[in-house]
């Protein structure tokens, strides 16, 4: 691993997104066009409704931006980056850009739903811990979907129909360790699901770095 | 005609016919499907209504009857009268006084006879004490609850509340057992595709996967068959069971990813790589996460599964047989599927 490179790959990106304003702008306007239609239904939206409200859109936000992470390049692209890059340095590069790309995207999300309809949590601690695990389970999910979706022709539905069962297990931890954390039930074992959490995570991360190369090649 | 491997395919096919006769034909052991009354009065003579399952109370000799309290304190019943084969009147004297300070005590009923051997009820009657009584162990001492008959039977445990399906261990949970052997096969040769890239293992690892989705699909069927006779309900929000479903819809996943590619080589590729990550989701899925969680299912949330009374000889003699002929019927298709895939390669490459 080329700590230079993965930063060089990681700004790259950073740089082509800010480029293209368009793409980003309308993942943030669908997150915050569905947190106001779901605040309209709802009008008074409990803190139960909110936790699965928050990772529902989350879901789908994310689904929808990282879809285009891979998506976007063209073939010569990756054919210029395998004569440059080492496939590990691109896969760490992807993978923190990606994750990245989605605390932040999960961080607008809370805010738009903090001024439509107030902030639940009561242990923000074992929250943002639980989110962190959470993402970054689901960006190793949707990284390696997106770059199998990429080399299968690009399909987008590929994409959503390989990724949500994948991601179930990390959003069903997800769902019950933000339940905990806004106090809806008390689950004095709630470490277990963090480390659980954790552990899916790892298991992943490691099954993703052992097929990469293998993928990336076609 | 010679078949190729027919020895194990002829084990597969006559350890299975083994299993559904034997599985289906032996008999229950005798238990006690319901008593009236429910309740009683210390210091009462109270005449038990019995209904057995596979007994035989009216050719038995010597049927005993008791009602245990604890392991310490049980009665005798003063008569027993059988009425027919699988009714019978047992009256006992209830002491003046319960053994331990408790006002209602759920009492075990407990039933000897030199055919059917001993069988139980447990919490088959309350008994109510007076408040004015004080508890007295002594007057539950004399009981002779001993000299059990042994009887040689070749039986499947009565177990209340599941009863006949008892038998469903032998389809449900071999199912699952096949399954899992069937999947580790899947990606072991998705495995060998990945390291080779020959184009027989995509096949093999595909072909295997295909049957052990199968083999998941009529597990799932089966549990749910299961739990309506058992949990009244074809599906429950279960740990297991949820996690279940995701594992099914994540194979179900990989053969929509099979089908969207008209390349072979990438198909391949691309779906021996899903296989292997397919595999390594399941693992928490179904031996980690629904062991941590409270469950109803066996095996699960500190319930029993494949151990203690639940699982006894008489069950294992056929519950492994399950398990293996499940197996090699399941390679037997798998390989049939692989023959298959080879033909129609071999057919388009003549016509194209």
């Amino acid at each position: 691993m080329n700590v230079v490179r993965v930063k060089d790959i990681f700004v790259k990106e950073l740089s082509v997104d800010f480029r293209m304003q368009y793409a980003l702008a309308s993942i943030f306007l669908f997150a915050a066009t569905i947190v106001f239609v779901i605040y309209k239904s709802f009008n008074n939206i409990n803190p139960r409704e909110w936790v699965i409200m928050l990772w529902v859109i989350m879901l789908f936000a994310a689904l929808n931006a990282i879809v285009k992470s891979f998506l976007q390049e063209k073939k010569e692209t990756y054919l210029y980056y395998y004569t440059l890059f080492n496939p590990i340095d691109l896969l760490i590069a992807k993978l923190v850009y990606n994750f990245v790309f989605l605390v932040s995207l999960l961080t607008v999300i809370i805010l738009i739903m903090t001024f439509f309809s107030g902030f639940p949590v009561k242990d923000l601690g074992l929250f943002t811990l639980g989110s962190l695990l959470g993402i970054a389970g689901i960006s190793v999910v949707f990284t390696f979907v997106s770059i199998m979706s990429s080399s299968g022709g690009g399909h987008s539905t590929l994409m959503s129909i390989l990724a949500l069962p994948l991601v179930l297990p990390i959003l069903l931890l997800l769902l019950k360790i933000s339940t905990v954390s806004v106090r809806l039930i008390v689950d004095t074992s709630v470490g277990n699901d963090v480390m659980l959490l954790l552990g899916v995570d790892c298991i992943l991360l490691g099954a993703v770095f052992m097929l990469f190369p293998m993928l990336w090649r076609s | 005609m010679k078949i190729k491997g027919m020895w194990w395919k002829t084990l597969g096919v006559i350890i299975f016919i083994y299993v559904l006769t034997g599985g289906m034909l032996v008999p229950l052991k005798s238990g006690i499907l319901h008593t009236t009354p429910s309740s009683a009065k210390c210091g009462t003579t109270v005449n038990i209504d019995i209904t057995g399952y596979n007994t035989h109370f009216s050719s038995a000799k010597n049927i005993r009857a008791w009602l245990k309290a604890d392991s310490v304190h049980a009665i005798q019943a003063v008569e027993v009268k059988p009425v027919d084969e699988i009714k019978s009147v047992v009256t006992f004297h209830i002491p003046d006084a319960l053994p331990t300070p408790d006002k209602t005590q759920p009492l075990t009923l407990i039933m000897d006879n030199e055919l059917d051997g001993i069988f139980v009820q447990p919490n088959a009657i309350f008994v109510t004490m007076a408040d004015t009584v004080s508890a007295n162990g002594a007057l539950w001492k004399s009981s002779n609850l001993n000299n059990f008959s042994q009887v040689d039977q070749f039986v499947f445990p009565y177990r209340n509340i599941l009863h006949e399906t008892i038998r469903n261990i032998f389809f449900h949970v071999a199912l699952w057992f096949a399954m899992f052997i069937l999947l580790i096969a899947g990606v072991y040769y998705a495995i060998l595709y990945i390291r080779t890239k020959d184009y027989i293992y995509d096949i093999k690892s595909s072909s295997y996967t295909k049957i052990a989705v199968l083999y998941g699909l009529l597990g799932l069927a089966t549990g749910s068959v299961w739990a309506k006779f058992t949990w009244n309900t074809f599906w429950t929000d279960d740990v297991k069971l949820n996690m279940t479903a995701v594992t099914i819809l994540i194979y179900l996943a990989y053969l929509v990813l099979r089908s969207t590619f008209t390349d072979t080589d990438r198909r391949a590729k691309m779906s021996s790589a899903y296989n292997i990550f397919a595999f390594v989701a399941m693992i928490p899925l179904l031996f980690v996460i629904p062991r941590m969680a409270d469950s109803l299912h066996p095996g699960n949330g500190g319930n029993p599964a494949l151990g203690g009374e639940d699982l006894d000889h008489t069950l294992r003699m056929f519950f492994y047989p399950a398990v293996i002929a499940l197996a090699l019927l399941g390679t037997w298709m798998a390989q049939l599927t692989i023959r298959y895939e080879h033909l129609k390669e071999k057919y388009f490459e003549k016509h194209n």
